[in-house]
C-alpha cells in the first residue's frame, strides 16, 4: 500500500464532497434524524381524550373521576351523553377514550357486590390504545385499592417494581441509543455507496482501472473518508443524546467509540457491496435505503426486544449486525458493565468478525475493470 | 389536449420502461408495505420471564401457570438472584420475578406479601406492558379469592384484537404514497434536465401551464395505481383488513393528496439540479413532514408549539381522514375536515410548486 | 524497447462481440490512428490494451505478456489511458492544479525539480498556466480535453491510448492538443494509438487502422490506405450513376466510369468501403411540404444581442442575420459563445441587452415565443431523444406536442422515416442505434411540424464520415425543397464549405460574417476552411 496514492485520493474525495455540498448530508441527516426519532417516536400516551359519563354521582365516583382529571395522561371531560352519542364521537375522533361509570357504582361496592365499570378506546393505533388500557386498568384498581378496608387490604399482593435501566420509564432513554445504532448504519452505507457509484457514472474508475492503483488502495482510498467523516458524526450523535435527550451514560466511552468506529465500517462495506451491484447513482442510493432502513429499525431492539422475537426473525436478527452494536449501545449508555459482561465482548469481537469479512467481500468482489 | 395525454403517455412508458424505477416502486407498494406490517410489533409479546422462587408453593406455581403465551415465553428458572441480574443483563430476560422466603407466608397470614419484580427498562414500552400483564393477572387471580370486587370492561373499537399489521400496513402504505409521489414528480422533470430534453421540452409550443399539469397527472397516476395494487394485495389480500369506511372517499382523499405531494416535488424539481439533489431535499423535506403529521405521536400530546405547525402538515389531514375511513368508518359528513385540510393545504403546496417550476420555463 | 504486440485479442460484451480477433504490432514513437463508425471495435481494443477490459488473446507490450486486466496490472505504470468523453477523467470540483496533485500522487511521481518543470511545462503547453484554480467543471470542453490530455501525460507513459481526444474539441484547441502529443512524442518516444473522427488527423499519423464491425478491415500508412481507393475516385458526375455514390464534389464508383479521375482523401476509403458493403447510399429526400406559408425573407435579426454570466460576458453585441433558404454555419472555439446565442434565439435563455426580431417580429416577453415556437425546429447536442421510447414512439410524442392529428402524424413518421432512411429502425430504442441513426431522426423530430427555421447544435459531433455526409444531404436538401434556413453549429471546418455563410465567434465576439467564397478570397493563403478559423484565431 502507497501512502501518497491513498493520501490523494483521500484529499480529493474530501475536496469533492465538500465542494459538491455532500457535506450537508453527512451531517445534517443524522443529527436530523436522531433529533427526529428522539422526539418523534413515543410510547408514553399522555393527553388521552377522555369523556367520562358518570351515571352514579357520588363520592366514590367522584373520587375515582377526580383520579382521571389529576393524572397528567388523560384530559378528561365529564359529560353526561348517551352511550351512543359518546362513541359517535370516538368515531370522528374527537375521543380516545370514554369511561362509564355505572348507577348504584357505589353503593354495589360497599355492599362487596360486584359492579363494573365501561370502558370504550379507540383502537385505531394499536399500540396506543393497549397502552391507555393500561393506564385505565391501573387507575381504577388504584383508586379501587386506596378506598377498600384495611382488612382486605393487607391480603392483597403488592407489586415491588425495580425498572433496571431506566427507573422513570423514560422513552428518550430507549429509543435514542437505538437511532443512534439505526443511523450509523444507513448514512456511511449511502456514503460509501455513493462514492463508488459516482466515479462509475461519470467514468472517473478509469483512472482507477487504467492506472497501477492497487485495489487495495483504492479501498482504503474510498473507506477512509467515510470513516473519518462519520466518524465525527459519532460524537456529535453521543452530545446529542446526552445533553439534548439528557440520556445518562454509565458505561465506557471508550468501548462506546470503538465499537462505533467498527460499526461504521461494517455499514461503509454494506454501501461498498451495494456500489458492486449497481452503476447508477439513484438505484444505489434506493438499495441502500432498503436494505438498511427496514433491518436496521426491526433489529435495533429500540421497537421490540430480540428476546420477544418468534421464529425465522430470531435468525435474521442475529444474521443482521445491527443487534449486536444496538446490544453494546444500551450496555454503554443504560446499563454501563462494559466489558466485564462476557455478552459485550462477544458482540464486539462478533462486530470485528463481521467489519473483517464483509470488509474482505467486498474487496474481492470489486473488480478492477469494466463489468 | 392532444399535447397534453401525450404527455402523461409518455411519461407512463418511459416509467414502464425504466425497469429498475418499476422494481423499486412495485417493491415500495407490495412488498415492503407487506414486511411493515409483518414486521414491527410493538405489543409485549412473547416476553422472556425468569424466575427465583425461594418459596415454591401453591401461590408461586397458580401465578407462574398464568405467564403463557402470547404474552410470555415459558419461565426460566433462576437458583439465584444474581444469576437471575446477570441474564437481564444479558438481555436473555426481560422481567425477572423473585418470589421471597416468606412470600407464601405472608400471604397466607394477610401481612403485606410483597412480589418482586426487575424489569429491563432498555425496552420501556414493553417492560411497562409487561408488569401491566403481570398487574392483571395478580388481580385476576386474587379476584378469584373475591378479594377485588370490581370488573372492568374494556371494548376496544375498531381493531378488538389489537392487530398491528393493521395499523402498521396502512401506516407503511400512506408514508410510501407521500414519499414517491414527491420523488417521482421531482425525478420526471429533472431527468429531463440531467437527459438534455429540457431544452427540447421548453421549445414545444405548448403552454407550460399544460406541460406541468400533465407531468405532475402522470406521476398521480402511477402512484393510484399503485395504491390500488396495494390495497387490493396486501391490505386486503394478505392482512385481511377491514374497512369500516367508504373506499371511494379514501382513494379521492388519496387522489387530493397525491397532488399535493407533487406540489412539494415540483419545489424540489424546480431547485434540484440531479438525481442525487432530490434524494437529498426530499429526506430533508419529507421528515419533518411525516414528523409533524401525527402519525408517531398524536397531534395532541405534541408540545403547544409543534400542535400549532402540525396544522400546516397536509399529511397530518390525510393520516387521521385515512385511519378515519378505514379503522373507525366515520360517516363521509364527518370526514370534511380532513377533505378540506388535504385540498386547501395540497391547493396552496401545488400552487407554489407550480409557480416556482414554472418560472424555469 | 518499447514494443507492443496484440495477438489475437478479442473483446465481448454481455450479449454483443465488441471485438474480433485482430493483430497489432508497433514499437516507441510511432503514432498510429483508429477510425471507423461508432461501434466499429476501436474502443474495445483500447480497452483491452489500457487492462480495463478483460479480453481473449495475448498482449505484449515491454517485454511483458499479460492475457487478462489481472496481468497488466504490472505494466499499467508505463501505460497513459485517456477514454473517450469530453472530460471524462476529471473531477468536476477539482481545480486544474489539484488535479495535477491527485494524478501524480496516485501515479506515484516524485516531485522533483525535473517533475515540476515537466509540470510546468505540460502546463504552459496546455495553455493553461492561468486557469490552475479553475475547476473543472468551468472549464470549456477544449481545456478540460487538455487538462484531461497532460494529467494522462504526467507519469511520462511509454504507451499512450487516446480515445477521441479531439471529438467535440475546436480546431485551435485541437491543434494545440496535438502540439503538445507530437513534443512528448518526439522527445519520449512514447508509443501513441489514437483514435479519431477527423480525417485530417489521421493522414498525419504514421499508420491507420480501419475498424468495421469489430474488424480491422484495412490498415497502412494513409497514403497506402487512399492509394487502393484512388482507381475509384472521380470528379463529382453532374447526373448520378447507379452504384456509385456522388458526394461533396466526388462520385465513387467500384466500376470504371467515364470520368475525370481525381485525387481522393481517406474520406474515400470510408466511402468505397461502404459502396462495397451495402452499395450507394439510400437516396435521401425530403417530406413533400404543401403548404407554403407567406414567411419574411428575413427569419431572425439580432441586434447587439448581449449574454454576461456575472462578470464574463458570453456574447458580446452580437448582430446578426438568418435569411430564407440558407444556411448559416455558427462557428467558433469551445466556449467563445455559440451555444449561448443558439439559447438566447430560442429563449432558452434571458436576453441581457439587444433586440431579437424573429419573423420580422419584435421579441419582447415569453408569450411573444409561444406562437413562434410551430415555426422553429431545434436539434440539441447530444439528439436528446427519450430513451425510454422507441424512435416511432419518440416521434409520435414529438407529433402529438405540436398538434399534429394522429393520422397525418402516423403517416408522416413513415414518410420521415423512409425519405430519411431510418424505416427499419423504428421500432428500435435510441440507445441501441448507432449515433448517425440518431440523428437523423432527431432530425425528423425537429422538423416534423414544418418549421420555418431549424437550428442545429454540434449535430455531426462523434458521428462517422459517411453517416455525416449523409446528413449533410440531408440539410441541402431541407434548405432547397422546403426553403427553410438552417443554423448550424459544428467543430468540422470542413462542414463550413457546406454552408452558405459562415459567423465566427470569438470570445463572445463576432469577428467574421461572410460567405465561404468571400473568406477564402479574404484569405488566398488557405488551403481549407480549417486555416481560414484558425487565421481568424491567431490574429493578434
Amino acid at each position: 500500500m502507497r501512502i501518497g496514492v491513498i493520501k490523494a485520493y483521500f484529499k480529493k474525495e474530501l475536496l469533492d464532497i465538500y465542494r459538491s455540498k455532500l457535506i450537508l448530508m453527512v451531517y445534517i441527516m443524522p443529527s436530523m434524524l436522531l433529533i427526529l426519532f428522539g422526539y418523534g417516536i413515543k410510547t408514553e400516551v399522555t393527553h388521552t381524550r377522555t369523556l367520562i359519563i358518570d351515571n352514579d354521582q357520588s363520592k366514590v365516583s367522584y373520587d375515582l373521576v377526580s383520579t382521571f382529571e389529576h393524572s397528567k395522561y388523560f384530559n378528561s371531560d365529564v359529560k353526561n351523553l348517551s352511550e351512543n352519542r359518546a362513541l359517535n364521537l370516538i368515531k370522528q375522533d374527537k375521543k380516545d377514550l370514554i369511561i362509564i361509570i355505572p348507577e348504584a357504582f357505589e353503593k354495589h361496592l360497599l355492599k362487596g357486590l360486584k359492579t363494573s365499570v365501561g370502558v370504550y378506546i379507540d383502537g385505531s393505533f394499536p399500540s396506543r390504545a393497549k397502552t391507555i388500557e393500561n393506564y385505565v386498568n391501573g387507575v381504577i384498581y388504584d383508586a379501587i385499592m386506596k378506598r377498600s378496608g384495611s382488612e382486605v387490604d393487607r391480603a392483597l399482593i403488592t407489586i415491588n417494581a425495580r425498572n433496571l435501566f431506566n427507573q422513570s420509564l423514560r422513552d428518550e432513554d430507549m429509543i435514542v441509543p437505538g437511532v443512534i445504532g439505526l443511523v450509523l448504519l444507513i448514512a456511511p452505507a449511502v456514503l460509501s455507496a455513493l462514492l463508488i457509484v459516482k466515479e462509475k457514472e461519470n467514468g472517473t474508475i478509469f483512472n482507477f482501472y487504467s492506472s497501477s492503483v492497487k485495489k487495495i488502495e483504492f479501498l482504503a482510498a474510498k473507506i477512509l473518508p467515510v470513516l473519518l467523516l462519520h466518524g465525527i458524526n459519532i460524537f456529535i450523535l453521543f452530545l446529542w443524546a446526552i445533553y439534548l435527550f439528557g440520556v445518562p451514560f454509565r458505561g465506557s466511552f471508550l468501548l462506546y467509540t470503538f465499537s462505533s468506529f467498527i460499526y461504521i465500517i461494517i455499514s461503509l462495506s454494506v454501501g461498498l457491496l451495494v456500489s458492486i451491484i449497481t452503476s447508477s447513482q439513484i438505484v444505489a442510493y434506493v438499495l441502500t435505503l432498503i436494505v438498511t432502513i427496514i433491518p436496521g429499525f426491526l433489529y435495533s431492539g429500540m421497537l421490540m426486544p430480540i428476546s420477544s422475537m418468534e421464529g425465522e426473525s430470531v435468525i435474521e436478527a442475529h444474521i443482521y449486525p445491527v443487534m449486536y452494536y444496538t446490544h453494546i449501545l444500551y450496555d454503554v449508555f443504560l446499563v454501563g458493565d462494559g466489558l466485564s459482561a462476557s455478552k459485550n465482548l462477544l458482540y464486539l469481537l462478533i462486530l470485528v468478525g463481521y467489519a473483517i469479512i464483509l470488509l474482505g467481500i467486498g474487496s474481492l468482489l470489486l473488480k478492477k475493470r469494466i463489468a | 389536449m392532444r399535447a397534453f395525454w401525450a404527455i402523461i403517455r409518455k411519461e407512463l412508458l418511459e416509467f414502464l420502461r425504466s425497469y429498475g424505477l418499476l422494481i423499486v416502486v412495485l417493491y415500495s407498494f407490495t412488498l415492503d408495505v407487506y414486511i411493515a406490517g409483518n414486521g414491527i410489533n410493538l405489543d409485549a409479546r412473547n416476553v422472556s420471564v425468569g424466575i427465583v422462587d425461594y418459596s415454591p408453593g401453591f401461590i408461586s406455581n397458580k401465578m407462574l401457570s398464568d405467564l403463557h403465551y402470547p404474552q410470555f415465553q415459558e419461565p426460566v428458572f433462576f437458583a439465584s438472584q444474581e444469576r437471575l441480574n446477570l441474564a437481564i443483563r444479558n438481555k436473555e430476560i426481560m422481567v425477572g420475578i423473585v418470589f421471597e422466603s416468606d412470600f407464601e407466608k405472608r400471604f397466607h397470614t394477610g401481612n403485606n406479601p410483597v412480589l418482586n419484580l426487575l424489569l429491563d427498562s432498555t425496552a420501556s414500552a414493553q417492560s411497562y406492558l409487561a408488569l401491566n400483564y403481570i398487574q392483571h393477572i395478580l388481580m385476576r387471580f386474587q379476584d378469584t379469592l373475591s378479594l377485588a370486587p370490581i370488573e372492568i370492561q374494556i371494548h376496544k373499537l375498531f381493531n378488538p384484537n389489537t392487530s398491528y399489521s393493521y395499523f402498521m400496513a396502512l401506516a407503511e402504505l400512506l408514508s410510501i404514497i407521500t414519499l414517491l409521489a414527491v420523488i417521482l414528480t421531482a425525478a420526471v422533470f429533472v431527468k429531463e434536465k440531467e437527459n438534455g430534453t429540457w431544452d427540447i421540452m421548453l421549445l414545444m409550443p405548448t403552454d407550460a401551464k399544460a406541460v406541468i399539469l400533465a407531468k405532475s397527472l402522470s406521476q398521480v397516476i402511477i402512484v393510484m395505481i399503485g395504491t390500488i395494487v396495494c390495497v387490493g394485495t396486501v391490505l386486503f389480500g394478505i392482512f385481511d383488513l377491514p374497512i369500516n369506511g367508504s373506499l371511494a372517499a379514501f382513494m379521492l382523499l388519496t387522489f387530493f393528496y397525491a397532488f399535493t405531494s407533487a406540489g412539494i416535488g415540483l419545489f424540489i424539481a424546480s431547485v434540484a439540479r440531479n438525481i442525487m439533489q432530490i434524494a437529498q431535499l426530499s429526506v430533508i423535506i419529507m421528515m419533518p413532514l411525516i414528523f409533524l403529521s401525527g402519525a408517531w405521536t398524536p397531534v395532541y400530546a405534541m408540545h403547544p408549539i409543534l400542535e400549532y405547525l402540525s396544522i400546516i402538515s397536509p399529511l397530518r389531514y390525510y393520516i387521521q381522514g385515512s385511519e378515519s375511513i378505514f379503522f373507525r368508518g366515520t360517516a363521509l359528513i364527518d370526514l370534511w375536515e380532513y377533505f378540506a385540510g388535504v385540498i386547501v393545504l395540497g391547493g396552496v403546496m401545488f400552487w407554489y410548486g407550480f409557480r416556482k417550476i414554472g418560472k424555469l420555463f | 524497447m518499447n514494443r507492443l504486440q496484440v495477438r489475437k485479442v478479442s473483446v465481448t460484451y454481455r450479449k454483443k462481440t465488441g471485438l474480433k480477433p485482430v493483430n497489432l504490432e508497433a514499437t516507441g514513437g510511432e503514432i498510429i490512428g483508429l477510425i471507423g463508425a461508432d461501434g466499429a471495435g476501436k474502443s474495445s481494443l483500447m480497452h483491452a490494451i489500457a487492462g480495463a477490459k478483460s479480453f481473449d488473446g495475448e498482449i505484449e507490450f515491454d517485454n511483458h505478456i499479460y492475457r487478462s486486466p489481472k496481468e497488466a496490472e504490472k505494466i499499467k505504470g508505463s501505460i497513459g489511458f485517456m477514454p473517450q468523453g469530453l472530460g471524462l477523467i476529471l473531477y468536476e470540483h477539482l481545480g486544474v492544479n489539484e488535479h495535477l496533485d491527485f494524478f501524480a500522487d496516485i501515479r506515484g511521481i516524485k516531485q522533483d525539480s525535473a517533475f515540476r518543470a515537466y509540470r510546468e511545462r505540460l502546463l504552459h503547453m496546455a495553455g493553461l498556466s492561468d486557469f490552475t484554480e479553475r475547476q473543472a467543471g468551468r472549464l470549456s470542453g477544449g481545456m478540460m480535453q487538455k487538462l484531461a490530455l497532460i494529467c494522462t501525460l504526467l507519469h511520462r507513459p511509454k504507451l499512450l491510448l487516446l480515445d477521441e481526444p479531439t471529438t467535440g474539441v475546436d480546431p485551435l484547441s485541437r491543434m494545440e492538443l496535438w502540439d503538445i502529443l507530437d513534443d512528448i512524442i518526439a522527445k519520449e518516444k512514447t508509443l501513441c494509438i489514437v483514435s479519431t473522427a477527423y480525417m485530417a488527423e489521421a493522414t498525419q499519423m504514421d499508420r491507420v487502422l480501419l475498424f468495421e464491425d469489430g474488424e480491422i478491415i484495412d490498415k497502412g500508412k494513409a497514403g497506402e490506405l487512399v492509394e487502393k481507393v484512388r482507381p475509384f475516385s472521380y470528379e463529382a458526375a453532374p447526373e448520378p450513376f447507379e452504384n456509385s455514390i456522388t458526394i461533396h464534389g466526388y462520385t465513387y464508383s467500384l466500376k470504371p466510369l467515364e470520368l475525370k479521375s481525381k485525387e481522393p482523401t481517406l474520406d474515400a476509403v470510408f466511402f468505397i468501403n461502404f459502396l462495397k458493403k451495402y452499395g450507394p447510399i439510400p437516396e435521401i429526400s425530403i417530406v413533400h411540404k404543401d403548404r407554403d406559408e407567406d414567411v419574411p425573407a428575413t427569419i431572425m435579426e439580432a441586434k447587439g444581442l448581449t449574454k454576461r454570466f456575472g462578470k464574463f460576458v458570453a456574447n458580446d453585441y452580437i448582430d446578426m442575420e438568418l435569411n430564407r433558404g440558407e444556411i448559416l454555419g455558427l462557428l467558433g472555439a469551445n466556449g467563445a459563445g455559440k451555444t449561448t446565442f443558439i439559447k438566447m434565439l430560442l429563449g432558452l435563455l434571458p436576453i441581457d441587452e439587444g433586440e431579437l426580431f424573429l419573423l420580422g417580429k419584435r421579441i419582447e416577453s415569453p408569450d411573444d415565443r409561444q406562437m413562434l415556437k410551430a415555426k422553429i425546429g431545434y436539434v440539441s447536442q447530444h439528439f436528446a431523444l427519450y430513451k425510454g421510447m422507441s424512435v416511432r414512439e419518440n416521434l409520435r410524442y414529438f407529433a402529438n406536442m405540436h398538434h399534429i392529428e394522429s393520422r397525418r402524424a402516423l403517416d408522416l413518421i413513415k414518410e420521415h422515416a423512409n425519405t430519411l432512411g431510418f424505416y427499419t429502425y423504428l421500432d428500435a430504442l435510441p440507445t441501441d442505434l448507432p449515433l448517425g441513426i440518431n440523428q437523423r431522426f432527431s432530425v425528423a423530430a425537429a422538423i416534423m411540424h414544418e418549421p420555418v427555421v431549424l437550428f442545429l447544435d454540434e449535430p455531426t459531433s462523434g458521428v462517422d464520415v459517411v453517416a455525416r455526409a449523409i446528413f449533410w444531404e440531408m440539410l441541402q436538401r431541407l434548405k432547397k425543397e422546403w426553403n427553410i434556413a438552417i443554423l448550424v453549429t459544428t467543430h468540422y471546418m470542413g462542414e463550413a464549405e457546406f454552408c452558405d455563410r459562415v459567423v465566427l465567434l470569438r470570445d463572445g465576439k463576432k469577428i467574421a460574417d461572410d460567405t465561404v467564397k468571400n473568406l477564402y478570397q479574404i484569405h488566398p493563403d488557405a488551403h481549407n476552411f480549417e486555416d481560414i478559423f484558425l487565421d481568424y484565431y491567431n490574429l493578434n
